[in-house]
C-alpha cells in the first residue's frame, strides 16, 4: 500500500510538473506577435543605415539596368533584327521583328515592348539619389565623397536608361523622382527634353565620378566599397563611361560637334584605366574579340567594357536568356541543332568585302575561310560565333548557360563614333585616322584614296565590327539621317516611304506594349503603330 | 532549434507514456469498484481530445466504413464526392502529388498554382491543425508545375483504417471557435483512439493492381498527315524549309516505325497495403497502437508512393479530477516520381534543344528509360504530429491545457546524368521543413440556472508558432555521371572554401528562405440551452497575427449560432417527423496572410531578374537589394482580411428515421483581401498591393440519406446523395476599381473570380474578301486563314476590349451518390461522383494545332512527352487556320479551346462478404467480430463531353495541358479482420 501511495505522489508531481511546463511554454506575452520581424527582406527601418546598405542598393541599380537591357534578349532583338543582317531560322516572333511587324502578337514582343523594366532601374536610381544621404549621419564609415560618387553613378545609370529608352520609343515619360508609393500617371515627354535631362545629368556626374574605383585615382583614392580597381573595373560606370554615353546622346541628336569632343575625351583618357593592376583599356586583338582572350569584354569583366554590364560566371550569374549566344549559337559550340538566327551567306559576302579581313576572310596559310565570325560559311546556315562566352567563359561547352557581358561601348566603338562625328563635321583626315585606329587589328585599312565616301566606310565598318552587339538598327537611323536621301526606305501597308517620311511618321520607334497603355491611359501609342 | 523542440516534445511524451504503464497496473489492482463511474469519465476524455462539439446528423461526415473499402491514398481522395460543399481537384493521377480541396467556393483567385494554397481548408488531425507546405518557395521558381522539394501531398499521411471520423466544418460558430486557421473551412479528422475494455485487434489488408489503359498510339505518319493540310493551304517555300526536322525523313524508323511505347510507359502495377490496430488497456489507462504500410502505385511512368504510418494514443486518469491523453502520429512518405520531360526541364530550368522529340518506338524509348535508371530521385517526407492534453475537472470547472505540434520535413535529392540533358549532368538538393507548435489553454464552467436553463462558459487562450524553411541548390555539369554528389571544400581557411566548382566541378545556384508566422488568440464563449428546445452559442475572440502590419495585427471578431428543435417544441407527437431542427449562425474570423511580406510595408528585396531568369542573385560580387519592382509595391495601410459566413440549415428525419434530409444555405464573404493592382509602369512597379478585394460565395447544399428497402432476411438498400451548388462572385476591388487585368486574366466586379477572359471565335476568314476593310488584330492586319474573332466594340480592331468574361474554372454543382445493397452477408456498394458546370481551356489541343509556334519557341510549352504519341476517342477537330500567321491563330485565349469539363464518374464499386456473420463461421466457435472479404474496383468509367483524356486532369488554373498522368482504374481484393 505504501508503494502505491508513493507512486501516487510521484505521479502527482509529474502531473503538476507537466502543467507547469505547459504554462511555461504558453507565454502569454503579445511580443511574439507585435515584435516578430521578417528576416527575408529589408524594411524602411532596416535599410539605408550602413555603408553596406549603400553598396547593396547601388549595385542593384546596375543589376536592374542590366536586366532591363538584356531581358528576353531585348538588346539584340531591338538592335540587330530590324533591317539587320540576321535571318531567322524558325521562330515566328523573331521573323515578325525582322519583317517590321513590331506589334505582332507574341509573348516575347509583348514583353520587350513593355518599358517597365527600364523604369524599375530609373526608380531605384531616383530612390538612391533621394535616400542614400541618410546613411551619412548613421554610419561614420560612409563619407560625403563616397556618397557623392555613389549618387553620381545612380545619375549615370538613370541617364543611360533614358537614352536607351528614347532610342527605342522616342518620347518617353520623364520621371525624375521616386514618387515613393505615389503612383502618378504621367504622359510622354518629348525626346528632346528627355535627352537634355540625360545630358545634364551625365555632365554633372562626369564632374564627380573617378576614372578608377578602389585604386590610386586622386579623385577617389583608396578602396571603394571594400574592393580594389581589379574588382571594380568593367563593373561600374567610370568617368569614361560617362563621356561615352554623352557622345552617343549627342550623336543621336545629330549634335556631332559635342559627340566628337566627348568621344575625344574618352580616347584621350584611355591610359587612365591602365593602372592599379587591371587588364586595362585597349583595342581588342582578334583573340580578345572572338576567342575570349584575356582582354575580352564579352567573356570577362574588364576595363575594355567602357559601357556595359557583365555577367560573371564566378559570381553565380550564368543565365540562358539575356545573351546573344542563345540566339546565334548551335552545334558544335553548344548542343543545339540549329541556331535561332544566322547571317546568310549573301549578307556575309556583301558586308565583308576585304579578303584580308581577320574577322571574315581567307586565311592565306590554310587557304580556308576564317571562322572568327562565321563558322561553317559554306553551309546554308553559317553560325555567327563572334560572341561565345559559354559556361565559365569557354568557347564551346555542353552547358548552354552563358556568361557574356552586355557590351554597349568599347574602344573600337567609340573610335568609330568619333570617326563618324568628324566625318559629318567635315574633318575627313581626322575621321580616317579614327577609323583606321579602330580597324588597326582587323587587317583592313581605309586608304584616303578610296572612292568609297568615308562616312559610308565608317558605317560599313560599324556593321562589321559591331555585328551582334545591338547597334545595327540605330546605326541605320543615324546613317540615314546623315544621308538624308530620298530613296525608298520602308513600306507600310503597301505605301512606300522615304526615310524622312518614315521618321516623321514615327516608324523608327517601337510600339509600346498594350499593357503599358492599359496601366496608364495617359500614354499614347506611337502613331505609326496605331 | 526545431530538432531540439521536437526532441523536447518526445521526451515529455515519453515520460508520460512510461509513467502510464505503472499507473495502469496500480489502478487495475485497487480501483475496480469505480469502474462504472470511470467509464463515464473515459468518454469525457475522448470528447475533450476532439475538443469541438460533436456535429449532428450525417450531413457533414464521410461514411468511413464505406470509404475504408477503397484503396485511396490521400485525404482528398477519401472525401472526393463524399462531403457536401467540398470540391476536390485531383489533376494528376501520379501517386502522392498535390491535390486541392475547396470548401464552399473559392475565397480567392485561381490563376496560379500558388493561389491554390491560399484556398485550402485547415485539416485537423485529432485537434492538430496540420501545417501545409508554404508556397513561398515559388518565389525562386521559374515554372510552377511542381513546388521544389518532394512536393508530396502531406495529406496522404493518414491511413483510412485508423480513422474514426472525417467531417467538414462549415458552421460559422464552429469555425470561429477553431480560429483563423480555418478561414477556408475545416476538415476534422478523428482517429480511432485509445479506449478501455477488451483488447481489440484489427488487421486489414488489400492487394490489387492499377491497370494500364488501352491507348491508340500513333507515329510520325499520323503527325505528318495532321500537318499536311496546314502546309498545303498556307505554307510558303520558307515555311516548308522550316518543316519539323524529325518528320522530314519518312524512312526514319525512329518516328515512322512502329509506335509501341505504351507497353513501357503504362503498366499494370501492384498496389497494396496492410495495417494492424490494437486497442486495449484498463478503464483508467488505455492505449491504441496502429501501424501500416502502403504501396500506392500509378499506372504510368513507373510512379508510386510508399507510406509507412505509425500511431500511438494513450489516455490516463491519474486522479478522478485529472485526465491526460496523448496521441502521436508519424508517417514517412517516399515518392517515386515520373520521368516526364516537362517536370524535369522545369526543375532543371534548362530547356535543351527540343527539335527531336522522344521516339514512339519501344526499342528507342527503352534506351531513354535505361538512361533514366542512372537518375537519383529520392523524395522523402517525414511527418510527426501529435498532442498532449491535460484536463482537470474541479466541480463544475474544467481546465484543459493542450500542446499540439506538427512537424514535417521534406528532402529531395535529384540527379540526372549528362546523357539526358545534352551532355550536362544535373543535381539538385532540397531540404525543407514546416513546423507548427500550438498551445491551447481553456477553462469551461457549467452554470445551471435552473432545470430548464443552462449556460456553459468557456475562456481560452492559444499561441501558435509556425516556421517554414528550405535550403535548395541546383547544380550543373558535374565531372562525370558517376559523381552524383555535390562536394565542397569544408575548410574555412582554404581558398576554395565552399567552392563547388573547384571541389567537384558542379556549377551551383543556391537558395535559402525562412519565414515565421505567429498567431495568438484569446476567446470567450458561452452556450445557453433552454430545455432541449433551444441552444444558442456565442463567441468573441481576439487574434493577433504577426503577418499583419503592425497597426492591424490584432482583430476582434464575434460569432454565434442557434439551434431550434422544432420537433421537441411543436411536433412532439408527430409520427412522420422523427426530428426537425432549424439552425443558423453568423461568424467572422480573421484570415492570415501566407506570406510575411505584407507585414513589412515598403520593403527591399533581392529582385533583379526578369521573366525568363527570375532569380538573378546580384550584381558584381554583391547581393543587391531593391524595391520589389517585379513582385509589386507593398505600402502601409494593409489590413488583415476577414472571412464572414452566414449559414442556415434545416434538417429532418422522417419515417422512423428511414429518411433523413438536410438543406443548408450559406453566404460567405471574404472581405478586404489583398491584391496587386496594376499601376502606371513608369514608376517601375508591376503592381501595388492594396486591401479591398471582396469575394462572395453563395450556395445551397442538400444531403439525403435513405433506407429504401429493409428486409432483414433478404435485400436492403441504403442510398445517400449529396448535392451542392455554389455561385462565386467578385464583390469589390480595392479603391472602387471595377475591373482589373492580371496578365491573361481579368477580374470584373459582379462576375465570378474564376472566369476565363477570352476572344470569341466565330470561324475562319477563308478569303480576303470576307474580311472587313482594315480589320486588325492588335494592329496586325487580319488575313485570309485567320480566325474570325468578334469585334464587340466595333472599332475594327480586335484587342483586349473584345475579350469577354466567359466560363468558370470551378464547377457550379458538385456531389456524390452512395449506395449500399446488402443481401444476407453480402453487400454491394457503389459510389458515383460528379462535378458540373466548370469549363476548361484545352491547351493541349491549342499546342497541337499551333505546332508552328510551339515548336519554334523551344520553350517549356514545346516539350512533347512520350504520351503525346496517342490520339483520344473523343478528340475534337478545329478549323485549319494559318499556323504561320502573326496573329497566333491557335492562341489559348479564345473560346475555340474552351470546353465543358463537367463529368460524372463511377468512382468505386465494392462487393463484400462478412464471414464473421456466416453461420459456419460462428459454429466453429470463432469470436471474430468481423471477417470481411471484399473486392473493389475504382474509376470504372466517366461520362463527360470533355475532349481530353479525363476532365479531372485539368490543372488548377483551368488549363488542360495533357502532361499529367492518368488516374488509373484499380482493382483490389482485401479483407478486414476485427478480433
Amino acid at each position: 500500500m505504501n508503494y502505491t501511495i508513493n507512486k501516487r505522489n510521484s505521479l502527482y508531481k509529474v502531473s503538476i510538473g507537466i502543467i507547469v511546463l505547459l504554462i511555461g511554454f504558453g507565454n502569454f506575452s503579445c511580443k511574439k506577435i507585435d515584435n516578430l520581424q521578417s528576416n527575408r527582406l529589408a524594411t524602411e527601418t532596416t535599410n539605408w543605415k550602413t555603408l553596406e546598405d549603400a553598396k547593396a542598393n547601388l549595385l542593384s541599380i546596375y543589376g536592374l539596368m542590366r536586366s532591363a537591357s538584356v531581358s528576353d534578349n531585348g538588346h539584340w532583338l531591338m538592335g540587330d533584327l530590324r533591317q539587320g543582317d540576321f535571318q531567322i531560322t524558325n521562330r515566328a516572333d523573331l521573323k515578325a521583328i525582322v519583317n517590321g511587324q513590331l506589334n505582332a502578337s507574341y509573348p516575347v514582343i509583348n514583353r520587350i515592348t513593355n518599358w517597365r523594366r527600364f523604369y524599375a532601374a530609373i526608380n531605384a536610381a531616383s530612390l538612391y539619389i533621394e535616400r542614400s544621404g541618410e546613411i551619412l549621419k548613421l554610419d561614420p564609415r560612409y563619407t560625403e565623397l563616397n556618397n557623392r560618387v555613389d549618387i553620381a553613378q545612380a545619375r549615370m545609370i538613370r541617364a543611360f536608361a533614358y537614352f536607351y529608352m528614347s532610342r527605342i520609343w522616342g518620347d518617353v515619360p520623364l520621371v525624375t523622382s521616386s514618387h515613393d508609393g505615389d503612383f502618378v500617371q504621367l504622359s510622354r515627354t518629348s525626346q528632346d527634353k528627355v535627352l537634355a535631362f540625360a545630358t545634364n545629368e551625365l555632365l554633372a556626374a562626369g564632374q564627380v565620378v573617378p576614372f578608377r574605383y578602389g585604386g590610386t585615382d586622386p579623385i577617389l583614392p583608396g578602396l571603394y566599397h571594400s574592393n580594389s580597381w581589379t574588382g571594380w573595373n568593367g563593373i561600374l560606370f567610370t568617368r569614361l563611361s560617362c563621356y561615352a554615353m554623352l557622345a552617343h546622346i549627342a550623336a543621336w541628336q545629330g549634335n556631332y560637334l559635342d559627340a566628337a569632343n566627348y568621344a575625344k575625351f574618352v580616347l584621350e583618357n584611355q591610359a587612365t584605366q591602365n593602372k592599379d593592376g587591371s587588364f586595362g583599356l585597349a583595342y581588342l586583338d582578334m583573340a580578345s574579340l572572338t576567342e575570349n582572350s584575356s582582354n575580352s569584354p564579352f567573356a570577362f569583366k574588364r576595363a575594355t567594357l567602357i559601357v556595359g554590364f557583365p555577367f560573371e560566371a564566378g559570381n553565380g550569374l550564368l543565365t540562358a536568356n539575356g545573351h546573344l549566344e542563345q540566339l546565334t549559337l548551335a552545334s558544335p559550340f553548344i548542343p543545339k541543332t540549329q541556331p535561332e538566327m544566322f547571317v546568310p551567306k549573301d549578307t556575309i559576302n556583301k558586308v565583308f568585302t576585304d579578303p584580308f579581313d581577320l574577322r571574315f576572310g581567307i586565311d592565306p596559310v590554310t587557304r580556308s575561310y576564317r571562322t572568327n565570325y562565321f563558322y561553317n560559311y559554306q553551309s546554308e546556315q553559317p553560325i555567327f560565333n563572334k560572341v561565345k562566352a559559354i559556361y565559365t567563359g569557354q568557347t564551346a561547352s555542353n552547358v548552354a548557360l552563358f556568361s557574356s557581358s552586355m557590351v554597349f561601348s568599347r574602344l573600337e566603338e567609340i573610335s568609330l563614333l568619333r570617326a563618324e562625328a568628324l566625318a559629318v563635321l567635315g574633318d575627313r583626315e581626322g575621321a580616317i585616322t579614327a577609323l583606321n585606329q579602330a580597324t588597326n587589328l582587323r587587317g583592313v585599312t581605309y586608304l584616303s584614296s578610296s572612292k568609297v565616301p568615308v562616312i559610308d566606310a565608317i558605317f560599313a565598318e560599324r556593321r562589321r565590327e559591331l555585328m551582334g552587339e545591338g547597334w545595327r538598327w540605330y546605326d541605320i537611323i543615324r546613317y540615314n539621317k546623315i544621308k538624308n536621301s530620298n530613296n525608298i526606305f520602308a513600306n507600310k501597308n503597301g505605301v512606300a516611304m522615304t526615310f524622312k517620311q518614315f521618321e516623321a511618321a514615327g516608324g523608327i520607334y517601337w510600339p509600346v506594349s498594350q499593357d503599358v497603355i492599359n496601366a496608364n491611359p495617359s500614354i499614347t501609342q506611337n502613331p505609326y503603330w496605331n | 532549434m526545431i530538432r531540439i523542440n521536437a526532441c523536447a516534445l518526445c521526451t515529455v511524451l515519453l515520460s508520460v507514456l512510461c509513467s502510464s504503464k505503472v499507473a495502469a497496473k496500480v489502478y487495475q489492482d485497487t480501483l475496480h469498484q469505480d469502474s462504472v463511474k470511470l467509464k463515464q469519465i473515459d468518454k469525457n476524455i475522448a470528447k475533450k481530445i476532439s475538443s469541438i462539439p460533436k456535429l449532428k446528423g450525417t450531413r457533414d461526415t464521410v461514411n468511413i466504413k464505406l470509404a475504408a473499402l477503397s484503396p485511396n491514398l490521400s485525404l482528398q481522395q477519401i472525401v472526393k464526392g463524399n462531403l457536401a460543399g467540398v470540391f476536390v481537384q485531383e489533376p494528376n493521377g501520379e501517386p502522392g502529388t498535390e491535390q486541392s480541396m475547396i470548401v464552399q467556393g473559392a475565397s480567392g483567385l485561381l490563376f496560379n498554382k500558388k493561389d491554390i494554397y491560399a484556398l485550402q481548408p485547415a485539416v485537423y488531425l485529432n485537434g492538430v491543425p496540420l501545417v501545409q507546405d508554404n508556397p513561398f518557395a515559388f518565389d525562386v521558381q521559374k515554372y510552377d508545375y511542381n513546388r521544389i522539394g518532394p512536393a508530396t501531398n502531406l495529406l496522404a499521411q493518414i491511413d483510412i483504417d485508423n480513422i474514426e471520423s472525417i467531417s467538414v466544418i462549415k458552421d460559422p460558430y464552429e469555425l470561429a471557435k477553431l480560429g483563423p486557421n480555418a478561414a477556408n473551412g475545416a476538415i476534422y479528422i478523428t482517429t480511432k483512439n485509445a479506449k478501455g475494455g477488451l483488447t481489440d485487434i484489427s488487421l486489414n489488408s488489400y492487394f490489387g493492381f492499377v491497370t494500364a489503359p488501352k491507348v491508340n498510339t500513333v507515329n510520325g505518319v499520323y503527325e505528318n498527315n495532321f500537318r499536311k493540310p496546314f502546309y498545303a493551304k498556307y505554307a510558303s517555300a520558307e515555311n516548308y524549309a522550316g518543316y519539323a526536322s524529325y518528320l522530314k525523313d519518312s524512312t526514319n524508323t525512329a518516328y515512322y516505325g512502329p509506335s509501341n511505347w505504351n507497353d513501357l510507359y503504362y503498366q499494370n502495377t501492384p498496389t497494396y497495403s496492410v495495417n494492424l490496430g490494437i486497442t486495449g488497456g484498463g478503464d483508467r489507462a488505455n492505449f491504441r497502437f496502429f501501424g501500416s504500410g502502403t504501396k500506392n502505385a500509378g499506372n504510368a511512368d513507373h510512379t508510386s508512393l510508399n507510406r509507412y504510418n505509425l500511431f500511438f494514443g494513450i489516455n490516463m486518469l491519474p486522479f478522478k479530477w485529472l485526465t491526460v491523453s496523448s496521441a502521436i502520429n508519424t508517417a514517412r512518405l517516399d515518392r517515386f516520381r515520373n520521368n516526364s520531360l516537362r517536370d524535369r526541364f522545369a526543375e532543371q530550368r534548362y530547356i535543351p534543344d527540343l527539335s527531336n522529340p522522344l521516339s514512339p518506338n519501344a526499342a528507342i524509348y527503352q534506351g531513354f528509360l535505361n538512361e533514366t535508371k542512372k537518375n537519383v530521385d529520392n523524395n522523402r517526407s517525414t511527418i510527426l504530429n501529435g498532442n498532449l492534453t491535460l484536463a482537470a475537472k474541479i466541480n463544475k470547472l474544467t481546465i484543459t491545457s493542450s500542446l499540439l505540434f506538427d512537424y514535417n520535413e521534406g528532402i529531395r535529392d535529384y540527379f540526372t546524368p549528362s546523357t539526358l540533358l545534352d551532355g550536362v549532368s544535373y543535381i539538385s538538393n532540397y531540404f525543407g521543413y514546416s513546423q507548427r507548435i500550438l498551445l491551447n489553454n481553456n477553462a469551461a464552467y457549467k452554470y445551471e440556472i435552473n432545470e430548464d436553463h443552462t449556460v456553459d462558459f468557456e475562456l481560452g487562450q492559444s499561441f501558435q508558432g509556425d516556421t517554414y524553411k528550405y535550403n535548395y541548390a541546383r547544380a550543373y555539369n558535374g565531372p562525370n555521371d558517376f559523381v552524383k554528389l555535390n562536394k565542397v571544400q569544408g575548410d574555412v581557411l582554404k581558398d576554395d572554401y565552399l567552392n563547388t566548382l573547384a571541389a567537384s566541378g558542379f556549377y551551383v545556384f543556391r537558395y535559402i528562405d525562412k519565414e515565421r508566422n505567429n498567431l495568438m488568440s484569446f476567446y470567450g464563449s458561452a452556450k445557453y440551452s433552454y430545455k432541449k428546445i433551444l441552444t444558442v452559442n456565442a463567441i468573441l475572440r481576439r487574434d493577433g497575427t504577426s503577418n499583419g502590419q503592425p497597426d492591424s495585427r490584432w482583430v476582434t471578431t464575434p460569432a454565434f449560432n442557434a439551434d431550434w428543435d422544432i420537433k421537441e417544441q411543436l411536433l412532439k407527437n408527430n409520427e412522420t417527423f422523427n426530428s426537425l431542427h432549424l439552425s443558423g449562425g453568423w461568424g467572422r474570423v480573421l484570415r492570415i496572410f501566407l506570406d510575411d511580406r505584407f507585414a513589412a510595408g515598403p520593403q527591399y528585396r533581392s529582385e533583379s531578374g526578369w521573366y525568363e531568369e527570375p532569380t538573378i542573385p546580384g550584381y558584381g560580387s554583391a547581393l543587391g537589394i531593391n524595391r520589389p519592382y517585379e513582385s509589386g509595391f507593398i505600402g502601409y495601410g494593409i489590413k488583415v482580411p476577414t472571412s464572414d459566413r452566414t449559414n442556415l440549415t434545416l434538417n429532418a428525419s422522417f419515417f422512423k428515421n428511414r429518411l433523413s434530409a438536410a438543406v443548408t444555405a450559406y453566404n460567405r464573404n471574404d472581405n478586404n483581401q489583398i491584391i496587386g493592382l496594376p499601376v502606371p509602369f513608369e514608376l517601375g512597379y508591376s503592381a501595388n498591393y492594396k486591401s479591398g478585394m471582396n469575394i462572395n460565395n453563395k450556395g445551397l447544399e442538400l444531403v439525403v440519406n435513405g433506407l429504401v428497402t429493409d428486409q432483414s432476411k433478404s435485400l436492403s438498400w441504403t442510398t445517400g446523395i449529396n448535392f451542392s451548388y455554389n455561385q462565386n462572385k467578385l464583390k469589390a476591388l480595392p479603391g472602387g476599381v471595377t475591373e482589373l487585368i492580371l496578365n491573361d486574366n481579368k477580374l470584373e466586379v459582379g462576375k465570378s473570380a474564376g472566369s476565363f477572359w477570352l476572344y470569341t471565335n466565330q470561324g475562319i476568314y477563308n478569303t480576303n474578301a470576307e474580311i472587313p476593310e482594315g480589320l486588325t488584330f492588335n494592329g496586325i492586319p487580319i488575313q485570309a486563314g485567320d480566325p474570325k474573332w468578334v469585334d464587340y466594340n466595333g472599332d475594327n480592331r480586335i484587342d483586349n476590349k473584345d475579350k469577354v468574361m466567359t466560363g468558370d474554372r470551378l464547377p457550379k454543382y458538385v456531389g456524390g451518390w452512395n449506395n449500399t445493397l446488402s443481401y444476407k452477408n453480402f453487400d454491394l456498394n457503389f459510389n458515383v461522383i460528379f462535378a458540373l458546370g466548370q469549363k476548361a481551356i484545352n491547351q493541349y489541343e491549342a499546342n497541337r494545332y499551333g505546332f508552328v509556334n510551339a515548336e519554334t519557341g523551344n520553350s517549356i510549352n514545346s516539350v512533347k512527352e512520350i504520351s503525346s504519341w496517342q490520339i483520344f476517342d473523343n478528340g475534337k477537330n478545329y478549323p485549319i487556320y494559318n499556323p504561320f500567321s502573326p496573329v497566333d491563330a491557335y492562341r489559348v485565349d479564345q473560346d475555340l479551346f474552351l470546353e465543358d469539363a463537367s463529368y460524372a464518374k463511377l468512382r468505386s464499386v465494392t462487393l463484400g462478404y462478412d464471414f464473421g456473420k456466416a453461420k459456419f463461421f460462428k459454429k466453429s466457435g470463432s469470436n471474430l467480430r468481423r471477417a470481411y472479404l471484399y473486392v473493389t474496383a475504382m474509376n470504372l468509367f466517366t461520362i463527360s463531353k470533355f475532349s481530353g483524356l479525363d476532365p479531372e486532369l485539368i490543372n488548377y488554373n483551368g488549363y488542360y495541358d495533357g502532361a499529367n498522368l492518368t488516374i488509373p482504374r484499380t482493382f483490389v481484393l482485401g479483407f478486414k479482420l476485427d478480433l
